[in-house]
């Protein structure tokens, strides 16, 4: 796979060489792609580790350990993630890399997709009858358009997360919170737990967007609600708090590995 | 043919008459040294980058004020161009104006000339610039023009310098600045004085050795170049060890100020390289992080005055110089006043570089306070460390390269500030040319962990007087006007009026898109404007 990638700035050097020095630069470049990956190590430890694991096994961000990314489906695409990131998730850009560090990292994560994935803790077909029944997930998430959106859309959670991740989202949602990173505002948690007082009323929910001026929230019926700040009596944020509960209690711990396995498998 | 003469003449009249009653319509005077001279009390033309010499970014228009600024709406919009050319979609740029004619910069470094009335395109200016161009530490980004005479100058990503007709926007001359592929890059509007366009550099991030240059208005003749690191023997050049300096950074990346009556330029330098691994250059690493009063003739370094000596945190002193003239402990005094990123704001006489007073107008947690010399009272274990250590303020620091606004009425300062803080990390660094010379980096505390503001603070003490909080750490500057007014926007894209008295908002209006650049203001027809761009549209608002 990476090969292509090297082969573009080599070819744009060499657009004039004759064939046969052409072949004889492409072999020149394998001893290249090992140093790429090795100083890709390097690189990924720096920037990526603390959401992608040191391992690239994953956390906050996917592992990586996947022969195919649904954001990159080629190398090029691979390299437009990892300088500018995607946007409307927790996947920032860099500009701290150099073109060659991008490089490099592509080669890495390339090398990481050729290692074995984390195996399944249980059962996915038990742990969809306990999305759909004991677990009642569908009451708050929606899953191949069936269900309600008071938490975020689960399809293709399991590309997007790790096994640990998708547990601790289960065991202890109040953890592992979405976040947005926007590119001008920052890591902003997506599902924050606000309560606001107006002269209205009081108002609990989940903050949908917020500025200096306005606030939007969204509560547990579904209901949007826009305010101006300056007409609040009160207005606190809740960091830390999950609207979902906490299943160690609920599940057993057959149950909660059959889940997360399930989970795993919704890659699209 | 006799009918056609006939109709011709009567159409010639009619010319000559709209020509003589709708004359600021048709003409377009040149921008002379004079003019600029007069810019600050000139409410109607805008014509450098801060708004005048002295950079207040002050209109001294007062027909938008608290009474009626809830009235502000759209005049005209325009959408910016793309370019073709990767990664260009930010636009930090200050237009100006010039009897009726807007000129602004679209990234990463084409020119817009539009007739200010009605934001119609006369000319659009685009240079060619590789994909491949270098921007080592900073987007692909420019911030505007300047005007001097017939020409608009421009200086681009790729370190070159353009000198184009401002009635069409054909070339001039140009020159090359400097090297790109070393990582010199030029995002700053120049500026203009006396016959001669100033420009300073990027590259610290690439381990450039910086300089501030001027150059023939007319030829485009390079007239001087002084160094901000100094080579063995020269002054400053006891604070450097072995060959470091070569590699120094001190970039030059922001547009600077002049004071005419005491002839002295002054300009504000950048950080040391490598950013974040102090022990790769011992010593105080003058001139980085400093301001530099230059004689314009000679390039000459008249004084100097090092805000962060041996800064290991990226804390740029390119901020915008703001010249004051006023009382100072019971003395008239020439002052130099300057919001450090590095937390700290900064009084000095800019007659002679004495530093007069230094105040801490946002949380830090790297100093104890600055010293009677100005020289921070560093607290200790607050450099970056290979494990990681965590000081406030980020690396962004609590203001950066946009905007302060002056009001000379009132004697307020106002500055928009970032807080948050950062986990710096060190890390090995080796120069390579054209790469990245870091030695280490940042894990910011960013989005619901940090906070923005605009602040008011006495000019004279630096106390503050009000603050106006916003949500996350802003991106773009202020604009104070005669009208009570100060102007500021937000990354969530709201460009907004604050009462200066007082900070209580009196207006705002979302742009839709994060708002990364220096509000400014005209006037049209004696109608007062201001404008601001949010993501690729500039907006002139104005009351009727
Ligand atoms: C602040 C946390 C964070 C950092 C740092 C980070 N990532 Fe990510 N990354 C994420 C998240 C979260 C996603 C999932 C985005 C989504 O699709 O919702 C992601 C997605 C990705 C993807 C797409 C995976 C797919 O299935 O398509 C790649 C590739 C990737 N990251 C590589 C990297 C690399 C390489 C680095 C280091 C240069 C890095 N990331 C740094 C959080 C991070
Ligand atoms: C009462 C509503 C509710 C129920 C019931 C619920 N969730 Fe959630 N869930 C949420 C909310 C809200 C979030 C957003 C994050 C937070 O608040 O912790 C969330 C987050 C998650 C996440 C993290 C997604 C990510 O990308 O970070 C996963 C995974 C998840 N839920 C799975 C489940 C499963 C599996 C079940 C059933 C066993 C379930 N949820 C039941 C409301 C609920």
């Amino acid at each position: 796979m990476p090969f292509r990638f090297i082969l573009r700035p080599l070819r744009r050097s060499i657009v004039a060489l004759p064939p046969a020095l052409f072949t004889a630069l492409i072999c020149y470049s394998l001893p290249v792609l090992a140093q790429e990956a090795e100083a890709g190590e390097q690189l990924f430890q720096t920037h990526c580790a603390r959401c992608h694991g040191i391992l690239g096994e994953g956390g906050e961000g996917p592992s990586l350990k996947r022969p195919q990314l649904n954001h990159a489906p080629d190398d090029d695409a691979l390299y437009s993630v990892i300088t500018e990131g995607i946007p409307g998730t927790g996947m920032p850009g860099s500009w701290m890399l150099s073109p060659a560090d991008g490089r490099q990292l592509v080669s890495y994560v390339r090398n990481l997709g050729q290692l074995p994935d984390e195996p399944m803790p249980g059962d996915p077909s038990a742990g969809e009858i306990v999305y759909n029944n004991a677990g009642n997930c569908a009451s708050c998430h929606i899953l191949n358009g069936i269900g309600e959106g008071i938490g975020p859309q689960l399809n293709g959670v399991g590309a997007r997360r790790n096994s640990e991740y998708l547990r601790r989202s289960v065991t202890s949602p109040e953890v592992e919170q979405p976040k947005i990173v926007d590119r001008f505002r920052g890591t902003l948690n997506a599902f924050l737990t606000v309560r606001i007082v107006s002269e209205r009323g009081t108002y609990e929910g989940m903050r949908i967007n917020e500025d200096a001026f306005t606030v939007q929230m969204r509560d547990l019926a579904g209901d949007i609600y826009s305010f101006e700040k300056a007409d609040l009596l009160s207005f606190e944020k809740a960091f830390g708090h999950s609207y979902m509960p906490g299943y160690g209690a609920v599940l057993t711990e057959t149950q909660i590995n059959d889940v997360v396995s399930y989970l795993m498998t919704l890659r699209d | 043919m006799k009918k056609i003469n006939k109709m011709n003449v009567k159409f010639a009249c009619s010319f000559i008459l709209a020509i003589g009653t709708l004359h600021s319509v048709s003409t377009l005077a040149d921008t002379t040294y004079e003019d600029h001279l007069a810019d600050e009390a000139n409410g109607a033309d805008w014509l450098s980058y801060s708004g005048g010499y002295k950079s207040h970014r002050f209109s001294p228009l007062s027909q938008i004020n608290t009474a009626n600024v809830d009235q502000l709406k759209v005049m005209w919009a325009y959408q910016m161009q793309p370019t073709g050319i990767s990664g260009a979609g930010l636009q930090e740029t200050t237009p100006v104006v010039s009897d009726g004619i807007m000129y602004l910069t679209e990234s990463p470094s084409s020119v817009t000339a539009l007739d200010a009335r009605s934001g119609n395109l006369l000319w659009h200016w685009s240079p060619d610039i590789s994909n491949e161009v270098l921007n080592i530490g900073f987007p692909r980004i420019n911030r505007g023009v300047a005007l001097l005479d017939n020409n608009v100058y421009v200086a681009t990503l790729d370190a070159r310098l353009f000198a184009l007709d401002a009635r069409t926007g054909a070339v001039r001359w140009e020159t090359q600045v400097a090297d790109n592929s070393l990582g010199f890059s030029l995002t700053l509007a120049p500026l203009a004085l006396d016959g001669k366009i100033i420009v300073g550099v990027s590259g610290a991030e690439a381990g450039v050795r910086a300089f501030l240059d001027a150059y023939d208005a007319s030829s485009g003749q390079r007239l001087w170049r002084t160094f901000t690191v100094p080579e063995p023997g020269e002054p400053g050049s006891e604070t450097w060890q072995g060959d470091d300096w070569e590699t120094g950074g001190g970039s030059t990346w922001l547009t600077g100020s002049y004071d005419p009556e005491l002839d002295l330029l002054y300009w504000t330098t950048g950080n040391p390289a490598p950013d974040w691994n102090g022990d790769l250059r011992p010593g105080d690493n003058l001139y980085t992080c400093s301001v530099i009063a230059f004689d314009p003739e000679t390039g000459e370094m008249r004084w100097h005055f090092q805000y962060t000596p041996h800064d290991t945190h990226d804390w740029d002193a390119n901020q915008i110089p703001v010249l004051v003239d006023g009382e100072f402990e019971g003395q008239q005094r020439k002052l130099l006043a300057l919001a450090n990123r590095n937390a700290f704001y900064y009084l000095l006489d800019r007659a002679t570089g004495e530093f007069l007073l230094a105040e801490e107008y946002s949380y830090q947690t790297w100093a104890e306070g600055i010293d009677e010399n100005g020289r921070p009272i560093v607290i200790p274990n607050t450099e970056p460390t290979r494990e990681g250590v965590l000081v406030w303020p980020s690396l962004q620091g609590a203001t950066n390269w946009f905007s302060p606004s002056y009001n000379p009425q009132t004697e307020q300062f106002f500055v928009a500030n970032r807080r948050m803080g950062a986990i710096y990390f060190k890390a090995d660094a080796e120069y390579q040319p054209g790469q990245p010379f870091l030695g280490g980096g940042e894990q910011a505390l960013d989005g619901d962990q940090a906070t923005g503001a605009i602040l008011a603070l006495d000019v004279m003490s630096g106390e503050q007087q009000w603050e106006f909080e916003l949500l996350t750490p802003p991106w773009s500057g202020v604009m104070a006007t005669s009208g009570g007014l100060v102007f500021g926007s937000s990354n969530e894209g709201q460009f907004f009026a604050l009462d200066a008295a007082t900070g209580d908002p009196l207006w705002n209006f979302n742009t839709g898109a994060h708002i990364r650049t220096n509000p400014m203001g005209f006037s049209i027809d004696d109608n007062q404007r201001v404008a601001i761009i949010g993501g690729q549209t500039l907006f002139v608002l104005g009351l009727e």
